[in-house]
Formats: structure tokens, C-alpha cells, sequence
């Protein structure tokens, strides 16, 4: 029924592999992660979770982060913020002031993100979070949170561009979000980058949070738009593709974001997935190439699958890229445990200088504008799933697979 | 006589001791526990106020905290008022709320006016998901000012004020009575001349303006507000929980039940994280077993059995013979 | 204009789930005068249980209704009796401790399916899950999906099943005596104990049935709880407590205000329009539309 158990076991396994170093009596890095372990963010949270483990496995599985010779291995403490910006805000106050971490990984949603980056910000705790990306935490310039997820209008525009390129030209676009900060953002995206492609825009509409929303398909429906772009959350992906199933109604291409890329979509929904389009900035089988832990994205995807029986989405990637941001430039200003404020100080200028190639691709936070300290380095890939597989389609740069346009009717699959 | 002033002596005790906490405890992360530990207290008392004395279940109750955070979020932010001018007004507001609401729906009875208010509460919910003014879905930021010991005492200061107001109020003054009048008998306390459309009217703007006031505050305090945090379920049912739990009809047994449950919400999530899902299932059973053995909640139970003890025969004997020393 | 077949078929579609979730909890309140916080819950073990019966033997669900429905009559009629002790303690407010203690049950149940079934979304395959009805209403097209028709078909299966026993049996007679006044049904031989018992189980057996519904029709999840208790607590009220007959009619109604609400107008709005409907209909009609309430 559920990894956690399998999850739980290789990961004793693994911290027993390190245990030796920490009987050697080295001190490790000690790193606070705030992420929703509880409430209705839990499923996002637990991903957080995975990828912070899976860099901390590796890492230590390696002897610890390489400082100048000696190698401190890293010591992961969690506290939950419970979907619930006050927890939030006092799990960074409890892992700060209690638990002496040395900087923190953050948080899985943006509302968390801005209750707690205010606190690492007074504590002077450098912060990264390796998923919450909302343009409203890097307009507040907070001097110790970075990002290594881009925002989504950042990223959003890609798709539509790639869509365009289907022959026969798509014409019209209907929109629809669900009224979270997230979805939303992503719905709006879609919306700035279809006015700009002058795309016709038949509907734009966002829907209360978890509700049924046949009605309106069945008004899309009338509209016969080419492409229906969707943002919304797992249960809501999942809702959506049956409404759209059940009213018989297939576009000639369905556009939703990164959630259709976690494996428990395709899971849920099995063959009626089939041919929906997504929008990340990282799969599984991304042609990157690093020195760092995992020599390119295929590695990290095997591990991860070993690890969790799943290769790992963006979000997940994000949050493993996050640790390995920490490491560069813990590495580069040859910082020790136990760091004090001058050394965090140092720390964050030395983030500000990162510019890698990992797993995840080029991470690199942008010092300036409205992308402050968000992952600029990042390209956008627009993916489709194929027989039950992610496979990049766009850009021209980066295509695994010709996209599949227009969509197989629901009843012929 | 005895009783009460022994019990007034540990009242000041407790509150010079409170206030003196922060000169001593210099862990701010424990300084931040308190203060919400107080603000629940707060909340609990005012919902009391409706839910156990006039024996109203107002499930929207949270509404009232999340229309004060809102709304000295719009005040600070979008008007630029300083807090000390917005604070108040967040209270206001959630009185106000109350008036208005209070008017049709506390025409209803029992499980209707439960579900009415709980569906007006959602109603405030969706309306801030959809304002441009409350930012919609990503809620608000307000600028930061994040002094534990401001927050502690404004907090201490905000619930003891609460708690001595509706002290006097509930049980030394008639008001109290009245209220249990209504929630025992409402046809009944017509008949004895008390007008029950009135008070309960009273009782919940009353129960509303501090809890719109801690609402201010934590806008406030945590810098970030937005509809499903401040306006979803999690403080009205937390309130029902702490005071049930504590006992209804009282002002202890809230404030009580508050301190519980929060403790134990709080330790089990400081030091027992990775069993997060566990804290539900134990949770449910506490507030499932508490109801069928603990009825009264437990600040009830308590008191009733000291009545109980009061009244056995044993005593009664004793009291009959004569104290003579010296005899 | 060429929607409004479409928005009302929708709308009536919606109201059939709504009367599933909706109709066997307002035949509990109406007996037992408690507000089951658990009927979300229930409706969702009954969800996930079809789930697992499907993926392991690959049987269509909805053949396994009558024994899902057995199964959790069985739990609802164990549990039935500490419910009613706690409503008929003589200490503290039994209308409130009822509700709490069910609230209790809720947590706990959703905290159990969180550990055990995880925190991903599902979905349940159905035989009926493919298809629709396709037809022309005065030249506006209209499309019913099978699995809904399913839904509305077993909604008002439901009810007329239950208005059957109500009226027409010795039983119902029973219950519809308890529900009127305890004590003197219990001076008729009513025996008030196993009445409730077979009420409250046949409550949770209903329930459980239309998780495994609605998880075909919707998805299955182990917060999905919630949403379900809230509407199926406006529907009776609506409907006014205790009162089945209304029941339909309250669902249709809020299935349609959803629905014209989506279709015709700004549909972010479409939930704030049925909260303040349920608020304005109570104030108007404070024992429900047909203040018929308990």
C-alpha cells in the first residue's frame, strides 16, 4: 500500500552505513528542514522530505560535505509546520533557538515560506527552499531565503510556446485554476503567455478548491477550445481528467503543470493520462551533466527510485538541488559547524555567487529584480506523458519525444 | 469566603508570574509557545461565552478571529494605519459582524443556528478567497516586527483583561446567570421577564470582540495571514475540542482545556514529529473517551466532585459537635 | 441559453451525490438526534475499502456494494452504543456531546487513513465509468455520463428503499415511533437499543455504499472526508432535519445553484453563492425549506 515503510527501512539502513563516521566523533552540520509533515499540504510535504533524505544520504553515504579535506556529514532535524503558516514560523523558532541549526531547507508551500523567512531573516539563518517559488516571496527581497525552484511565470510561457508549434495551429485556449495561491499563479501564467500569443482565451476561470467541476466543462465543452490549460492539486488533476472523460470531451490538447509528473498521477489515473501536457523544469530524464553527487538526472532518478520506489519529480529534485547549493557554497567559504553570524553572513554572499551545474541543472539565484534569490539558472521544459512516461517535448533544445497532438479520443484508449 | 480568597491569592500569583516570565526565560522559542498557549486561552474563554454559558454552539466562531486578523492586515497594509489604531478596530469589526450576523441567526435553535454559522463562516472564507483587498488565495504579508516579548505581553495583557472582564461579568454579575437561564430554559426565562433575543445578543458580540482582537494580533505576530489559516475551520474546532475537554459554563474549564491540549498538541509536535499522524489518532480518542467518561469536561468533573465532597453525611456529623478547645 | 439543459442536467446530476451523502445521515439525526461529524469518514473508509476490493480481485465495484454495505452495517451497529450513551447521559448537553464525540471519531478516523492508506488521491475504475448519455433537448446538446446516471439512479433507489421501510414496515414504524418520542415508543415495545443499533448501521452501511460511488464518480483520497460531511450537513439542514422527504429536494437545489452558478456565472464565487443561499434559506425557513425540521 504505501513505501513509508520500505522508505523508512532503507533510510535506518543507510544512516547505519554512515554511523561509523559518526562514531568517529566529527562534528556534522546540523540542518533544520521546516515542511508540511501534517495537514492538507502533507502530500506535498512528504515529497519536500524525500528529496532533502535522498541529499543527505548521498552526501553522508560519501563521508559528509568536503570541507578543505575534512568531511563533516550532514544531520537532517525536521520540525512540521503543519500546512499552517504560525507552526511554520515556530518550528523556525524552535529549530533556530533550541536545536542551534546551522541554516535550514525549507518549507513545501510559499504561505508557510512567508511566515517563516521573516524569522530566519531576524535569526540571520540562511534558508533554502527547495519548493515553494510564489513571485511573492522574491518580491519581499528577504536577505536569507533562496529558492532553487523558478516561479511559475517564470516558467509558464514554455508550454504554450511548444503548443503552438502543433500542426494544426491551436487557436483558442479555455483556463481554468483552482482558487489557491499556487494554481492560480499557474493559471494566470498560462493567461499572460496565451494574450501574448495571441491566443484566443474562450474561458478563464477560477473555481473554488476542490470542487466538481463538470458544469463548467461542460460549458468549455461548447466552446470547443483546442487546448484547456488546468492548475490545480492532485485531487483535483485527478477530478478534472475523469470530468472531462465522462462528458466525452477531448481537447486536442490538455495542459495542466508539474503535478501530472509525480508518478501517483499516472497511478490514479492510468491510461486516461495518456497525451496530457505538463510544464516543470526538471524530469527524471533531463539531459544534465554534473559533478556533484549524481552525475547527471538519470542518476538521480534511479536513486531516487531505489530509495522510494519513485524516481522523484521537479519538486523532489528541487529540494535535493537545495541541499547541494548549501554544500557549494558551504565548500567555497570553508565553513565549519557550528557557524556564527559573521560566518552566515559569508554563507549567503556565497550563495548569491553559486552558479553550478547539478542533477537538477544550473542553479544560480538571481541577486536582483523580481526573481530575487529564486533559481534563475533553470530552463523551463514542457513534458508530455507518453504511455504512462514523462518525456520532454519542448523546447526544440531539449525534445525526447515529438509531442503527440491532438489528444486520442477518451473512448478509443 | 476562604475559598475565594484562596483561590484569588493564586490567581495573582499566577499572573505576577506570568508577568514576570519574559525577564527570565530569555528562549524566545518558548516565550512563542506561551503566547500562543495564551491566545488559545483567549479564544477559548470567548467562545465559552456563547457556546457554554448561553448554550449557542456558534461552529463559525473562527470567522470572528479571522475577520480581525484581515482586517488590521488591510488597515496596516493597505491604508497604512499603525497597529494601535488597527487593533481596535479589528475587534470592532468582528463585533460588528456579530451584530449584524447575531440578528437572523440567533433566531435559530440548537443544531440549526451550529450549521448556519458555520456555513456564514465558510461564506467569509470564500468572500476573502475572492476579494482583490484581502489578496485572494495568497493572503497577506504584513511588515515584520518580530519582538517576543511585545507579543508575549500584548497577548498576557489582551487574554487577562478577557478573562477578568468576563470574569466579572459572567460570575460575579447577574449577566452570567442569565445567560445560563437562557441556555437552560429560554421559554422559561421569558416567563421570568428576562429578554433572551437581547442578551444572547450581548453574549455573542461579547464572545466575538476578543477573539477579533487575538485575531489582530496574530496577523500581526506572524506576519502572514490568508484564508485557510485564519478563516478555516482549525480555531473553531479547536475552540469546541478545548472546551469541551476543559468544561462548558465556566471560565476555568476553558481556560484549562486551552492549556491541555495545547501542551499536548505542542510537545508531540516539538518532539515526536515523525508520528504526526499518530497525534490525530490520538487526539480523536482523547476527545471520543474524554466525552463518554468526562462529560463535564474536566475543570466540571473537578468542581463537582468537590460539591459532592462538601455535602457527605461524615461531615455533616462533624459539623453537629461543638469546637471547644480546651474541652 | 443553449446551456441551461446541459447546466440543469449537470445540476440535477450533482443533487443525486448530494442525496447519497445526504439522505441516510438525515435518518440518523431524525432517530437519534445526533450529528454524525463522521459521515465524511465513513463515507470514506467505504471509498477506499472498494478501492482495495477492486484492485485485488479486478471485480467491478460496484458488484461489491451489498457486501460493503453488510461489512460496515456490522461496525455501524457495534459502535452504535457508545454513541448513545453519550446521548443519553444525563451530564452536559447531549446534542453537543454527541457532535463532539462523533467529531472525535472523525479525527481519529481520518488520522487512521492517513497512516494506513497514505496521503496520495485515487480513483476507483468502473465498468460505468466509461460511456454517456448523449441526446438533443430543443437542439442543445446534452451529455449525461453513465456513472452519474448510476449515482442519481442509486440516490433515489436509496430513498425510495428507505421510504419503503419507513412506511411500510413494522420497523419503520419502529423508528419512525422512536424518532417521535423515545420514551413512549419504548411503552409501544419499541426496543430503543436495537433500533438505534440497526439504524446507525444501516446509516454507515449506506454511507460506506456511497464512498465506493463516489469514488468512481469522483476521486477517493484519505482527507476527502471532509468536504463530504460539510454538504452533508447543509443538505439535511436545508432539507430540515430529521424530515427525508426533503432531502431530495435540498440536494437538487444546491446541486443546481452549483451548477447554474459554474456555468452562468463567475465561478469562483460558486461556493460563496451556496453558503449564503443555505444562510438566507434558514433565516427565512429556520426549520428548512419545508419547516418540516426536528
Amino acid at each position: 500500500m504505501k513505501l513509508g515503510f520500505v522508505r523508512t527501512l532503507l533510510l535506518i539502513a543507510a544512516l547505519l552505513v554512515a554511523c561509523p563516521l559518526f562514531a568517529a566523533e566529527q562534528k556534522s552540520f546540523k540542518i533544520g528542514v521546516i515542511t508540511e509533515l501534517s495537514g492538507d499540504l502533507v502530500t506535498g510535504g512528504n515529497i519536500t522530505k524525500r528529496g532533502y533524505d535522498l541529499w543527505a544520504q548521498e552526501v553522508n553515504a560519501k563521508g559528509g560535505i568536503d570541507i578543505k579535506g575534512t568531511k563533516y556529514p550532514v544531520k537532517l532535524v525536521y520540525a512540521d509546520a503543519q500546512s499552517n503558516p504560525a507552526a511554520g514560523a515556530a518550528a523556525a523558532e524552535r529549530l533556530i533557538t533550541q536545536e542551534k541549526v546551522d541554516f535550514i531547507l525549507g518549507p513545501y508551500s510559499s504561505g508557510v515560506t512567508l511566515a517563516v523567512a521573516p524569522v530566519v531573516d531576524k535569526y540571520k539563518i540562511p534558508m533554502i527552499t527547495g519548493s515553494a517559488e510564489s513571485p511573492l516571496i522574491w518580491r519581499n527581497k528577504f536577505k536569507y531565503t533562496f529558492g532553487t525552484i523558478p516561479p511559475i511565470n517564470f516558467t509558464g510561457a514554455t508550454s504554450i510556446k511548444t503548443l503552438l508549434e502543433m500542426k494544426p495551429t491551436p487557436k483558442s485556449i479555455a483556463i481554468i485554476g483552482s482558487n489557491d495561491a499556487f494554481s492560480k499563479a499557474t493559471a494566470e501564467a498560462y493567461k499572460g503567455a496565451a494574450e501574448a500569443a495571441k491566443l484566443k482565451i474562450v474561458k478563464f476561470s477560477i473555481v473554488p478548491s476542490g470542487q466538481d467541476m463538470t458544469p463548467l466543462l461542460s460549458a468549455v465543452r461548447s466552446m470547443k477550445p483546442d487546448i484547456i490549460a488546468f492548475g490545480g492539486h492532485d485531487e483535483e488533476h485527478v477530478k478534472f481528467v475523469k470530468a472531462l472523460r465522462q462528458i466525452g470531451y477531448t481537447p486536442k490538447a490538455l495542459l495542466m503543470h508539474c503535478g501530472i509528473t509525480d508518478k501517483a498521477f499516472t497511478d490514479a489515473v492510468g491510461k486516461d493520462g495518456d497525451q496530457i501536457f505538463g510544464t516543470t523544469c526538471w524530469t527524471g530524464t533531463a539531459k544534465t551533466k554534473s559533478k556533484i553527487l549524481w552525475p547527471n538526472a538519470a542518476a538521480y532518478a534511479a536513486a531516487s527510485q531505489k530509495a522510494f520506489g519513485n524516481p522523484g519529480d521537479y519538486t523532489q529534485g528541487g529540494c535535493s538541488a537545495a541541499g547541494i547549493a548549501f554544500q557549494v557554497a558551504l565548500q567555497k567559504i570553508g565553513a565549519k559547524p557550528g557557524m556564527d553570524e559573521a560566518m552566515r553572513a559569508k554563507l549567503v554572499k556565497a550563495l548569491e555567487e553559486v552558479d553550478v551545474q547539478t542533477f537538477y541543472g544550473r542553479v544560480k539565484f538571481a541577486t536582483a529584480g523580481e526573481y530575487y534569490h529564486a533559481n534563475v539558472g533553470l530552463d523551463p521544459l514542457t513534458v508530455q506523458i507518453q504511455k504512462g512516461k514523462i518525456m520532454t517535448v519542448g523546447p526544440k533544445a531539449s525534445v525526447e519525444a515529438a509531442a503527440q497532438y491532438p489528444m486520442k479520443e477518451w473512448k478509443s484508449r | 469566603m476562604n475559598a475565594l480568597n484562596s483561590r484569588t491569592g493564586l490567581l495573582a500569583l499566577l499572573a505576577v508570574a506570568l508577568l514576570v516570565v519574559p525577564a527570565v526565560v530569555s528562549d524566545t522559542f518558548v516565550l512563542r509557545v506561551m503566547t500562543e498557549a495564551i491566545m488559545w486561552v483567549g479564544l477559548a474563554i470567548a467562545f465559552d461565552v456563547i457556546a457554554g454559558y448561553t448554550g449557542y454552539l456558534n461552529f463559525g466562531h473562527g470567522a470572528f478571529f479571522g475577520i480581525g486578523a484581515y482586517t488590521i492586515g488591510i488597515l496596516m497594509m493597505r491604508a497604512e494605519l499603525p497597529f494601535w489604531v488597527a487593533l481596535p478596530a479589528g475587534g470592532l469589526a468582528a463585533g460588528i459582524t456579530a451584530l449584524i450576523a447575531g440578528i437572523p441567526t440567533l433566531r435559530l435553535k440548537g443544531a440549526y443556528f451550529a450549521i448556519a454559522t458555520w456555513a456564514l463562516s465558510r461564506a467569509i472564507q470564500q468572500l476573502a478567497l475572492n476579494m482583490e483587498m484581502t489578496g485572494g488565495p495568497d493572503g497577506m504579508r504584513l511588515t515584520a516586527f518580530l519582538n517576543p516579548q511585545f507579543f508575549y505581553y500584548l497577548m498576557l495583557i489582551t487574554v487577562g483583561g478577557t478573562f477578568v472582564i468576563l470574569w466579572y461579568l459572567l460570575e460575579r454579575a447577574p449577566f452570567g446567570l442569565k445567560l445560563k437561564a437562557i441556555r437552560e430554559d429560554e421559554e422559561g426565562a421569558k416567563a421570568l421577564g428576562l429578554n433572551p433575543t437581547k442578551l444572547k445578543m450581548q453574549a455573542f458580540i461579547l464572545s466575538a470582540l476578543p477573539t477579533g482582537i487575538l485575531g489582530g494580533i496574530y496577523a500581526y505576530w506572524i506576519t502572514f495571514i490568508d484564508p485557510s489559516s485564519t478563516l478555516g475551520d482549525m480555531v473553531s474546532d479547536q475552540a469546541v475540542v478545548m472546551v469541551v475537554f476543559g468544561g462548558m459554563g465556566t471560565l476555568f474549564g476553558p481556560a484549562i482545556g486551552a492549556l491541555l491540549i495545547f501542551a499536548f498538541k505542542t510537545l508531540f509536535w516539538a518532539y515526536l514529529s515523525d508520528f504526526q499522524l499518530l497525534y490525530l489518532i490520538i487526539l480523536g480518542a482523547l476527545i471520543a473517551i474524554s466525552v463518554i467518561f468526562i462529560p463535564n469536561g474536566l475543570w466540571g468533573t473537578i468542581m463537582r466532585r468537590k460539591k459532592a465532597d462538601k455535602i457527605r453525611p461524615e461531615r455533616v456529623i462533624e459539623a453537629g459537635v461543638p469546637q471547644e478547645e480546651g474541652n | 441559453m443553449e446551456l441551461l439543459p446541459q447546466a440543469l442536467a449537470d445540476g440535477v446530476m450533482l443533487g443525486g451525490i448530494y442525496i447519497t451523502i445526504a439522505i441516510a445521515f438525515s435518518l440518523t439525526y431524525g432517530v437519534m438526534h445526533v450529528i454524525d461529524f463522521a459521515v465524511g469518514e465513513w463515507i470514506m473508509f467505504g471509498a477506499f475499502t472498494g478501492y482495495y476490493l477492486n484492485k485485488w480481485t479486478g471485480l467491478d465495484p460496484f458488484l461489491f456494494l451489498p457486501v460493503i454495505f453488510v461489512a460496515y452495517f456490522g461496525v455501524g451497529y457495534l459502535i452504535q452504543p457508545v454513541i448513545h450513551r453519550v446521548l443519553s447521559g444525563t451530564k452536559g448537553n447531549p446534542f453537543l456531546m454527541g457532535l463532539v464525540f462523533t467529531f472525535g471519531l472523525a479525527i481519529m478516523f481520518k488520522g487512521l487513513a492517513l497512516t494506513v492508506f497514505g496521503y496520495y488521491s485515487n480513483s476507483i475504475p468502473s465498468m460505468f465509468s466509461e460511456g454517456a448519455f448523449n441526446f438533443d433537448v430543443f437542439g442543445a446538446a446534452v451529455t449525461i455520463p453513465t456513472v452519474r446516471l448510476v449515482g442519481l439512479a442509486y440516490a433515489l433507489a436509496i430513498t425510495a428503499v428507505l421510504h419503503y421501510m419507513l412506511k411500510k414496515t413494522n420497523f419503520g414504524l419502529g423508528v419512525r415511533a422512536l424518532a417521535q418520542h423515545k420514551d413512549a415508543a419504548g411503552l409501544m415495545g419499541v426496543n430503543s437499543r436495537r433500533t438505534g443499533s440497526y439504524v446507525y448501521g444501516i446509516y454507515v452501511g449506506i454511507s460506506a455504499m456511497t464512498g465506493v460511488l463516489l469514488g468512481c464518480i469522483l476521486s477517493i483520497g484519505a482527507q476527502m472526508g471532509n468536504e463530504y460531511t460539510i454538504f452533508a450537513f447543509f443538505v439535511v439542514v436545508l432539507a430540515g432535519m430529521g424530515y427525508l422527504a426533503g432531502v431530495p429536494w435540498a440536494a437538487l437545489l444546491l446541486g443546481l445553484v452549483q451548477s447554474i452558478f459554474m456555468i452562468y456565472f463567475n465561478p469562483s464565487h460558486t461556493l460563496l453563492a451556496v453558503f449564503v443561499i443555505l444562510y438566507l434559506i434558514l433565516l427565512i425557513s429556520p426549520r428548512g425549506l419545508f419547516g418540516k425540521g426536528v
